[in-house]
């Protein structure tokens, strides 16, 4: 019988220094672990507990498993003190990820928050890496201020593709800023999209996804064209412990990417 | 059909105590109690009938309120300890339900729950008929009749100073097969003795929870309810205090703890209780459910609409341990009751997450 509770060993290879808040740990599995862009792992510090990440790397990359973490509560605070060498556990991959199929031809809309950025930069991995499988990707991304961009090293190398615009945009004016000042949501009134030919994707702070999805509500998106990558506390990955649920769902299992149009309903579902 | 006289039920007894550790009813007070048979201590087999289910729900003889999912070993991590065999004498209908209720999510899943698995598999289940309607028990309210109709490997029917017998699984029929001299063929008095005995009970349990009586089904009266001011009313005597979790054979709430042991890091899985307020607290501090009455409402959305909607049965087996156990005097039944029958403006409590 498979036994999800039981983890697979994992080495951490490199640790990359994103932002002074957030590193990106590059593991290697005793097993590859395959994975579908969105979906997640519990990550384990042995003896001392596990958290859900999905992984930042590309779904096609089975060797080595990158992990983007903001350094926020017991077991991030502990992942950030580690150094190459040591020994972690990962359990997975859990979830359904995002709604690849469905991106088919499309325009994917591409909006993240801080770490958020995270697992859409797995999301940007695999529509890069299928080059006929969306039509064109617009990349919007919001961090609080210049230092605690993610991904820095790539920014240039996405804009620079062609069928792909990204515009980063931080929450204040900073000095040697000269890129978009505002919330990312302000990135967000002079679309040049075909509403009934995008999917937008989001991740970041539940906060943040509010006022996106309220935002793309107001600019005309239906609500089965917005995806969310929702925040709860799991604990088993598998649908089965009982406590992140929203509404039916079980975001471990039915998400953690929910199409809007099934949780609109279920009010405070975005906190 | 087989029939048994009540010494061959306690030579049974004895011959299953070689391969299984035994779990059958014992007196405390006034109540019946599920207590662990220590044949080499005792006397003799005494186990007494219980008329109704027992005060707490068997569930912790498959779903231990902790145990070790898996253990960090020098060749890395390996799963946990198996479980002795258990036989387990006792048992009623509404804890049967509540087998089939937590199968769905623990056994017929994509992922199942190994530890709940196995004990399903290796645990022995002689059920019994109710002789009594206990004071809470509510079954037929939630659809079910105060005897076991599945889940069981042999059910037992008091009947003419004995038990007529049902065997329910090929484990039951090995066991009857196994032990000739103890089963006689049952004659068709003794069916209808039973028969007789099921009809006195279910109209007995109806009767009691006439008061309660609904006639829509939970999910619609629940559903209305949605953002009503009621839920308000209904938790007014809540003190948070998880007995309703504990003592329900259905919850199945767990959390994974990882902790650092002496011989290495193991994961244990512990009973959860969705009234605690950091249920599903995340780290950097969001807390869903904050006030207690949305974690209260929580409760019977899972019971009675979420979870019939996701598996297609009702997460409660009408057993009415929760409606004993509560001391803010909270009654399910009340509950449900009063969610069909009352009506308050459903614009003034915030929704369900």
């Amino acid at each position: 019988m498979s036994n999800g509770f039981v983890p697979v060993p994992a080495v951490i290879d490199e640790i990359i220094v994103e932002t002074p808040t957030i590193k990106t740990f590059v593991l290697k599995p005793a097993e590859p672990i395959p994975f579908r862009a969105g979906q997640f792992v519990q990550l384990e510090v042995p003896g001392l507990g596990e958290a859900p990440f999905t992984p930042s790397s590309s779904p096609f990359e089975t060797d080595t498993m990158e992990i983007t973490i903001l350094k926020t509560g017991l077991v991030t605070n502990r992942l950030h003190e580690l150094e190459a060498g040591e020994r972690l556990g990962i359990r997975g991959p859990f979830g359904k990820g995002y709604p690849i199929p469905k991106l088919d031809g499309q325009t994917v809309l591409v909006i993240g928050g801080g770490v958020g950025l995270a697992p859409l930069r797995s999301l940007l991995y695999h529509l890069f890496g299928e080059p006929d499988c969306c039509d064109r990707v617009t990349i919007k991304y919001g961090a609080r201020n210049p230092a605690e961009m993610c991904f820095k090293r790539q920014h240039e190398g996405w804009s620079a593709r062609q069928g792909v615009d990204f515009t980063p945009t931080i929450d204040r004016p900073a000095e040697g800023w000269d890129g978009h000042v505002g919330l990312v949501t302000t990135l967000l009134d002079d679309l040049d999209l075909d509403r009934s030919k995008t999917y937008a994707v989001s991740c970041g702070p539940e906060v943040m996804l509010r006022f996106v999805t309220w935002k793309l509500l107001d600019v005309g998106f239906p609500p089965d064209r917005i995806y969310l990558s929702m925040n709860r506390n799991m604990s088993c990955g598998m649908g089965i412990c009982g406590r992140c649920n929203v509404g039916p769902y079980y975001l471990c299992k039915d998400g953690p990417d929910m199409c809007y149009a099934d949780i609109q309903d279920i009010p405070y579902a975005l906190g | 059909m087989k029939y048994m006289g009540t010494a061959s039920l306690a030579e049974l007894i004895r011959n299953l105590a070689r391969d299984y550790d035994i779990y059958a009813p014992g007196r405390q007070g006034d109540a019946f109690v599920l207590r662990r048979l220590d044949l080499e201590r005792a006397d003799g087999v005494d186990v007494p009938w219980n008329p109704f289910r027992l005060r707490e729900s068997l569930k912790p003889l498959w779903f231990q309120t902790s145990r070790i999912l898996s253990r960090w070993t020098a060749d890395g991590p390996e799963p946990g300890p198996s479980i002795r065999p258990r036989a387990i004498f006792g048992a009623k209908a509404c804890d049967l339900q509540a087998l089939t209720i937590i199968d769905k999510v623990f056994r017929e899943h994509t992922h199942p729950e190994p530890a709940w698995c196995e004990a399903r598999e290796r645990n022995l289940i002689i059920a019994g008929d109710c002789t009594e309607s206990g004071e809470s028990c509510f079954c037929t309210m939630v659809g079910h009749a105060p005897h076991p109709e599945a889940e069981f490997d042999l059910n037992l029917s008091p009947v003419d100073g004995g038990y007529l017998v049902e065997v329910g699984s090929p484990k039951g029929e090995a066991l009857v097969e196994e032990h000739p001299a103890l089963f006689q063929e049952a004659s068709a008095e003794h069916e209808a003795a039973r028969d007789e005995n099921r009809r006195t009970m279910r109209a007995s349990v109806e009767a009691q929870n006439a008061p309660y009586a609904t006639r829509d089904p939970f999910e619609q009266s629940i559903e209305k309810h949605r953002k009503s001011r009621l839920w308000e009313q209904l938790a007014a005597t809540c003190v948070q205090c998880n007995a309703c979790n504990m003592v329900c054979p259905t919850c199945h709430c767990f959390l994974l703890v990882d902790v650092d042991a002496e011989d290495g890091p193991v994961r244990v899985s512990c009973w959860d209780s969705c009234f605690e307020g950091g249920y599903a607290r995340m780290a950097g501090g969001g807390t869903p459910r904050l006030q207690l009455v949305e974690r209260f409402r929580n409760h019977y959305f899972h019971k009675f609409v979420s979870f019939p909607r996701n598996w297609g049965i009702t997460a409660c087996s009408g057993c009415g341990r929760c409606v004993d156990a509560c001391m803010g005097r909270i009654d399910k039944r009340d509950c449900l009751h009063r969610l069909e029958t009352e009506w308050l403006p459903s614009d003034t409590l915030e929704g369900v997450s």
